[in-house]
């Protein structure tokens, strides 16, 4: 089962579990769209199940999106429906769902999820579900895992950007403020933002004081160099602990569950740029160059995987085929190299992985002048 | 959809807030009881907290103490519902997918008022006895008491009872509904109200379904069967407008040709979009859908307003203070 959101990559994972389980000789089901394919079976003409045969993986792309599809949102527990009288209510139809699974002599569930899935699926485990989780994060904010797939292909799509961005400052003689998707970490900013040599890289885990900003981009700024790129995550603070969001829909998103994430759920904001805009409106009132915002966010959830998601992918895939095999259920499959791990999930659940004062990333910044806000 | 009711002799109402002084839901100045629970789910909706049957966890992060008090982290709180990320100070967090288990008795050991319920349970005489301290503005002004949600016709006992209960006491009553109820929850409610004002959000039942959760066919059929079922009841068709969802003159063109036949329809409101309960997702860990929309500028409300008194047959003086 595939959770909300997509990330690049989908496809290796889809195959490593089911290469993985055909050496073992299990069989291998897989859920369309979410849970929907067990819920709502009747929209699906050829069934809401697709049996993962050797020949249908063997050839399958992993470039292409998820085999199994998406639902906007994985939540058994609240699935919204209009009852026999035309009207909206909001249902828990896990327990129903977990008979379905018995009923298709479902024994165990491997589903790829985001911080909220996992949520969800701690949920179903104390019901008694056998569930074991693979990470997917493109902000690769999950705790327990050092690497969640998908951030890879985020972060390569996202340096490419930066790389245009800063030639499209050069060619204007303005400075760019590109705002890259991480709404409670930085990993993904901090990470292109060196890769790309930005002038600075606002993150959520450092509060940005705009003056300093400025100060240092007038530094920076020459004859021979009138340009200049900053990158701001979606999340990021500044000191007078406005978000760098408008007010009220930046007030919202930092009381939100950081790990309630996931397209179309309903913790979710959907509005990007904002970052961007704000902190390009208030710099240019304390510098002499204009600035202009571009965002590059939502673009990064998209595309074809990088080599390493496609190993991470199928190593995740494998490794909760193996979780299995020995008999761990409840878990989530995390990489912390060398080794594949099983986290409870309990232990994986309300943890966010973000930035820490001590990270070499933030010390690389640092010696390569780039600009924290700090 | 589980009706909050007990039983019709008796009945019992979740209700989320009595407001005092209201001015723009009926005649007069009023008492507006907002009810629990609704069977739509608009957008823009400016009160999430009504969406729910039953009552349910609010969050006001500003009042949290943070890891100076962290009992929310224990017993009787549901585990994991709360927790603090490592390394970083400031409110408890919340894991709104956890929290199920929260009610009255754990929110109240939370010592700031952070934590909080939206809606309890009431009986028609505590009701009542609030909307009637104000029975002399009530009488000067015409106002009274003025039934909203949520969607109040969910609770069709517990409406009908307050609406009766008010007319005994010599309360004028007004209803705020959708209508997107079956029809005997409507005529149970209908009998005891004065002014019935209803909403018509969009036109096509398609674009409907997309913004409001639901196609507006029996919406309609329930609206005209009001009209002439109940020829007494003044009626007040009302549109939330929105830029960019129904701020348009084909919309209120053909709510015009819909009400216009039933004389006892004698006004059509427009109400311009606003985010006032913008604030209220953030105590309820929701999304607000219609983050970039805008409110409706002067010159559209003008201009569709225009359209509505020609309608209805009248001019509108010339704001003094316009330059």
């Amino acid at each position: 089962m595939v959770g909300a959101g997509f990330v690049p990559g989908m496809n290796a994972v889809i195959k490593g579990v089911a290469l993985a389980a055909g050496h073992l000789g299990w069989e291998v089901i897989g859920i369309r769209d979410g849970f929907e394919g067990l819920l709502r079976p009747e929209r699906y003409a050829e069934g809401g199940l697709l049996h993962l045969a050797p020949h249908l993986i063997e050839n399958l792309d992993p470039s292409a999106g998820s085999l199994l599809g998406q639902s906007g949102r994985v939540d058994p527990f609240h699935v919204r429906q209009i009852d026999a009288d035309e009207m909206v209510e909001e249902v828990d139809r896990s327990d129903e769902l977990l008979a379905k699974l018995k009923a298709e002599r479902i024994d165990a569930l491997i589903s790829v999820v985001g911080g909220q899935g996992l949520t969800i699926l701690y949920k179903l485990h104390a019901k008694g579900l056998n569930a074991v989780c693979i990470p997917r994060a493109i902000e690769n904010d999950v705790a327990a895992t050092l690497v969640s797939f998908g951030f890879n292909s985020a972060l390569s799509f996202t340096i490419e950007m930066l790389d245009k961005a800063r030639q499209a400052a050069q060619a204007a003689g303005k400075i760019a403020v590109v705002e890259v998707l991480g709404s409670q970490t930085g990993w993904l900013a901090l990470q292109s933002g060196i890769a790309a040599g930005a002038d600075a890289v606002l993150i959520p885990e450092v509060p940005c004081d705009l003056q300093k900003l400025a100060a240092k981009l007038k530094e920076k700024m020459t004859t021979r160099r009138p340009y200049g790129l900053v990158v701001v995550a979606e999340g990021a603070n500044l000191v007078d602990n406005a978000k760098a969001g408008t007010d009220k829909a930046s007030t919202l998103k930092a009381s939100l569950a950081p790990l309630a994430l996931g397209d179309n759920s309903s913790h979710v904001i959907q509005r990007s740029g904002q970052a961007a805009e704000t902190v390009a409106n208030r710099l240019q009132l304390l510098i002499a160059e204009e600035t202009f915002p571009l965002v590059v966010g939502p673009w990064a959830r998209a595309g074809t995987p990088t080599a390493v998601d496609r190993q991470l992918g199928l190593a995740y895939g494998a490794g909760a085929v193996q979780a299995l095999n020995t008999g761990q259920t409840g878990v989530m499959v995390a990489f912390v190299p060398p080794d594949i791990r099983f986290v409870p999930l309990a232990e994986a659940i309300n943890k966010v992985r973000t930035v820490p004062p001590d990270n070499e990333f933030r010390r690389t910044a640092q010696s390569l002048g780039i600009c924290l806000g700090n | 959809m589980s009706n909050p009711s007990t039983t019709p002799s008796a009945p019992t109402g979740i209700v989320l807030n009595i407001q005092r002084y209201c001015s723009h839901d009926g005649p007069g100045i009023r008492t507006n009881v907002f009810l629990k629970g609704c069977s739509l789910r608009c957008k823009w909706c400016g009160n999430p907290e009504s969406i729910r049957v039953k009552p349910e966890l609010s969050y006001d992060p500003k009042k949290c103490k943070g890891r100076e008090c962290s009992l929310c982290l224990k017993d009787p709180f549901p585990k994991g519902a709360f927790y603090f990320t490592e390394g970083e100070e400031g409110p408890v967090k919340v894991n709104w997918d956890l929290t199920s288990g929260c009610d009255e008795a754990s929110c109240s050991l939370c010592p700031t008022g952070a934590l909080e319920m939206y809606g309890k349970t009431m009986t028609v005489d505590e009701v009542l006895n609030e909307v009637e301290k104000d029975a002399s503005i009530y009488r000067t002004t015409g106002g009274g008491i003025t039934l909203s949600g949520g969607e109040c016709m969910l609770q069709p006992d517990f409406s009908a009872a307050l609406f009766g209960g008010a007319h005994q006491r010599g309360i004028n009553t007004a209803v705020e509904t959708a209508c997107n109820v079956p029809w005997t929850n409507i005529e149970k409610v209908l009998p005891h109200v004065d002014t019935m004002l209803h909403d018509h959000k969009l036109t096509i039942p398609e674009r409907h379904k997309k913004w409001t959760g639901v196609g507006n066919e029996r919406i309609l059929a329930n609206f005209k069967r009001a009209y002439e079922t109940f020829p007494n009841v003044d009626f007040i068709a009302r549109t939330p407008l929105i830029p960019g969802v129904n701020a348009d003159e084909e919309h209120i063109r053909a709510v015009l040709a819909f009400i216009r036949p039933h004389k006892n329809v004698i006004d059509y409101e427009l109400l311009p979009y606003h985010r006032f309960g913008l604030g209220k997702y953030e105590y309820l860990g929701k999304v607000y859908e219609l983050d970039d929309y805008k409110t409706p500028s002067d010159e559209v409300v003008k201009h569709l307003q225009a359209i509505i008194d020609e309608a209805f047959g009248r001019t509108r003086q010339a704001d003094p203070t316009a330059k």
